[in-house]
């Protein structure tokens, strides 16, 4: 058998294990958030100031929280095999356009900051390997140090102080100038102009993990034998650093891009909310506040999804990056 | 009574104000934006009173009438009123030629739906503001005639666009009104029509040209924006990102600062008089150990409400000094009672408990209890923690307790699981409206939030409260709110701490969008930019 044809079966095996893992997590996130103490109709009866009995009731009996807790689940079950993931209350909307309206800007920012992050982090971490032990090195160490010992919300904020109010440079929060509306491509080049804070805020931290992992990772693949067999074979230390030493020492660092696709959807609830900006980290915060279980359980089913389905492309990934890992 | 003569009056001060407005010639065009925390959940005002809805509700949706500073009404969807000499009839003459923002024309019959099939049935206060219209007639397109089964002076201070807006029938008749498209899709009479909303930034709403007030709105545009963090909201009105903030969206500490540090950044303490927002502790009068009243006393008088108010609260505020806020001093309701002292006087207070027998245990504490306090932010924590100490001085230990806000309206209005809770409620433009919900016996409603969670009930009270309702002459109301405001003053199973005062901060570019009674939930229709 070839390798595609390999990989097409490979994947495909993966797809079907994943879907009773996503289904345990729905069922176990589905009873973990009914743990918490009020409803939906508490809050938005709470909200609206006084409501009578009757009338949450009434609310109750539509939404469907009257009914005992494994009907519920195994209405919302029925729903989510048919692929229909319910309708939020809160919102009047269903839960399906209300996720994807706010997946694009988070796959916006994901994407730009998994970039940002994986490219400068390998870039720094390899610069600090090859200057091992200089002053470059110590930098590179202590710049790492700081951007991942300072909190997300504070580096946040002093950009907007910085970049924004004193200099002004860039807006200080949103997804899009809401004074003028833009359209077509000036409307591209407004959403990047209030992409650039969040994504330097959000990458900054996952930056220094990549150089510090990179660095570990370049130093360990330099004490390997093959290197020693290179060296001894006359390959230029340039070949031996880029072509043979660069590609192993990517492994771990894709591993960790990977588990973090998962994070980056939840992690970034404070850069969301320092900056307006609308992804689904703080549609979760807010659903949760609100005891709106319909969407948030949504979030999760697409959250556990992502990271199956991310964890399955990385491992495709390692068979390119290293043709000794094979896919059976 | 005729109010015919006072509206009149006020439409000759409307349409010279109107003339004397022209004169500075407002500049036309331009957008607001302006902050809205936190996100409304719908745009359903008619159901749910949620002030993020009232934020942005008013600018799409008019009411029958409006309010001046004074509290008199101002003429909108209602060219006038008419009251009945016994009260029971009230009759409205509607303006001709408003249309709704789809184009049909605005009638008596939605006067009529409005108030009968969803204010009545639906709105969380409607069925008390309207609890005496039994019917409504509509002899023609533009009279609408409300029959009460007794006369209720209250209902016409429920009539703006924020309490009691006026809804389309063609969008909502037939359908369940709680679950209707309209929600989310409003469609008013207002000075500006619904364009979108974008969940998790802003909603967007254009000028409707066809507004019935001649050469209003001046902005061709409103955007109210999402900022879910406080310290960006006040990064966004120092750029200039967003002009106008209410209701705290940016707090007292960064307002205060903005104020001194920018030129063109204004603060207001207006525009919240027909709220009438008082914090205050309700008790559990059934158990625990706060059931005796001269505990309570006790506590009401230990407490240095000015000192919350000027450290906490950054002086923004007036200590309490009965059960009815002093905004209701206007129409000669509110009196000044014992028990109120601004200062605190721990002395005072010790000497009650003294007298009522709570002896102090050897590490001289009297009584311990659990504080909770409404999770709406760090002043009301710091608020908590002040009491706590003071508490603590008079021999009552209390332990803090802040959860979620599901948490919290279900531990305090379903399970009565509560001893001591710090809150705030809307007194509103009326004691019948804002303030009955919290002391009358049928009010003791499980599971309903901010109504007497205290469970306090006095059949002398009762009696008062429905006078209250329904006796129009204003003399032996205030007669009959002095003896309310005694019966409380005494038994306390609610201590009013202080009328809160919100601010309002603005832009100075930003003109003609403050100053009204009702603030930050007005129609915006003569805000304009310089």
């Amino acid at each position: 058998m070839n390798r595609s044809s390999k990989i097409i079966r490979y994947v495909s095996r993966r797809l079907i294990q994943g879907i009773p893992i996503i289904l345990a997590i729905v069922v176990l996130n589905f009873f973990l958030l009914n743990l918490a103490e009020g409803d939906a109709v508490d809050v938005l009866a709470g909200e609206a100031g006084s409501a009578t009995p009757e009338y949450m009731e009434e609310m109750r009996k539509k939404f469907g929280l009257d009914k005992p807790l494994p009907v519920q689940l195994a209405v919302y079950l029925k729903n989510v095999i048919q692929l229909d993931l319910g309708y939020s209350f809160r919102h009047d909307m269903q839960v399906t356009e209300l996720i994807i309206d706010r997946f694009w800007p988070t796959l916006i920012l994901m994407v730009s900051t998994i970039l940002l992050a994986v490219g400068f982090g390998v870039l720094l971490g390899l610069f600090a390997a090859i200057n091992l032990n200089t002053w470059k090195d110590s930098m590179v160490s202590v710049f790492a140090l700081i951007t991942y010992a300072t909190p997300l919300f504070w580096v946040g904020l002093m950009m907007i102080i910085l970049f924004s109010i004193k200099n002004d440079w860039f807006p200080t929060s949103g997804m899009e100038n809401s004074a003028m509306f833009y359209e077509g491509f000036e409307r591209v080049k407004d959403i990047a102009h209030h992409l650039v804070l969040p994504t330097i805020t959000l990458s900054l931290f996952y930056l220094a993990l990549y150089t510090r992992m990179m660095r570990a990772s370049m130093l360990e693949q330099y004490g390997q034998d093959y290197v020693i067999t290179a060296r001894a074979k006359g390959v230029s230390e340039r070949r031996i650093t880029f072509v043979h030493v660069l590609r192993n020492a990517l492994l771990p660092v894709v591993t960790m891009a990977g588990v973090q696709v998962g994070a980056l959807i939840g992690g970034s609830v404070i850069v969301e909310s320092v900056f307006a900006w609308p992804g689904l980290g703080m549609l979760a915060f807010e659903s949760l506040f609100a005891r709106d279980l319909n969407l948030l359980l949504g979030i999760f089913l697409l959250s556990s999804a992502l990271v199956v389905a991310v964890n399955l492309v990385v491992d495709v990934i390692y068979c390119f990056l290293d043709p000794r890992i094979e896919v059976n | 009574m005729k109010l015919t003569k006072i509206m009149k009056g006020v439409l000759a001060a409307a349409s010279i104000a109107v003339v004397g407005s022209f004169a500075q010639a407002q500049q036309a065009g331009g957008s607001l934006v302006f902050l809205v925390q936190p996100e409304p959940p719908t745009m359903a005002g008619y159901v749910s009173t949620s002030g993020p809805i009232g934020l942005l509700g008013p600018k799409i949706y008019d009411g029958l009438v409006d309010y001046d500073n004074d509290g008199k009404m101002v003429p909108m969807l209602a060219e006038s009123v008419d009251v009945s000499p016994d009260g029971k009839t009230i009759t409205f003459n509607l303006r001709k030629g408003v249309t709704w923002h789809d184009g049909e024309a605005f009638t008596s019959e939605d006067v009529q739906f409005t108030i009968m099939d969803v204010l009545k049935k639906v709105h969380p206060r409607g069925p008390n503001s309207f609890k005496e219209v039994s019917s409504i007639d509509t002899p023609d397109a533009h009279t609408a005639v409300f029959n009460l089964d007794n006369p209720a002076p209250y209902m016409l201070r429920a009539l703006s666009s924020y309490e009691s807006p006026m809804v389309p029938k063609h969008h909502l008749e037939g359908q369940d009104v709680k679950t209707a498209k309209l929600a989310n899709n409003p469609i008013g009479t207002g000075p500006f029509k619904f364009v979108e909303w974008k969940k998790g930034q802003y909603m967007r709403l254009d000028k409707n040209e066809n507004y019935w007030r001649e050469g209003r709105p001046y902005l061709d545009r409103i955007v109210g924006r999402f900022v879910p963090d406080a310290s960006t909201r006040a990064a966004a009105m120092e750029k200039g990102e967003v002009l106008y903030a209410a209701y705290n969206a940016v707090s007292n500490v960064e307002a205060v600062r903005l104020n001194k540090e920018k030129d063109n950044i204004g603060l207001t303490t207006d525009g919240y008089s027909m709220i009438n927002p008082m914090a205050l502790l309700e008790f559990n009068t059934k158990e625990g150990p706060f059931t005796d009243a001269a505990v309570r006393r006790a506590i009401s008088t230990a407490i240095d409400r000015q000192y919350m108010i000027d450290t906490i609260f950054f002086g923004y505020g007036k200590p309490a000094t009965s059960a009815l806020s002093s905004n209701f001093s206007a129409t000669g309701l509110h009196a000044k009672m014992p028990n109120y002292p601004a200062n605190g006087d721990v002395a005072a207070a010790n000497k009650i408990l003294d007298d009522a027998g709570y002896a102090r245990d050897g590490n001289g504490v009297r009584m311990k209890g659990m504080f909770d306090l409404i999770p709406y932010g760090e002043d009301w924590k710091r608020g908590g923690q002040y009491i706590q100490q003071v508490l603590g001085e008079i021999g009552i230990q209390v332990e803090l307790r802040y959860e979620d806000v599901p948490t919290w309206l279900k531990r305090v209005y379903h399970n009565y699981d509560f001893e001591m809770n710090l809150n705030y409620f809307y007194q509103l433009s009326d004691p019948v409206l804002g303030v009955h919900r919290h002391y009358g016996t049928n009010m003791i409603r499980k599971g309903t939030h901010f109504v007497n969670s205290s469970r306090y009930s006095n059949p002398e009270l009762d009696a008062l409260l429905s006078a209250g309702m329904t006796t129009p002459d204003a003399t032996k109301r205030a007669g009959i709110y002095l003896d309310i405001q005694k019966i409380l003053a005494n038994d306390m199973p609610v201590v009013n701490l202080f009328e809160l005062e919100f601010l309002v901060v603005y832009n100075t570019k930003l003109k003609g969008a403050y100053g009204s009674a009702m603030g930050a939930y007005a129609s915006f229709g003569d805000a304009y930019l310089d």
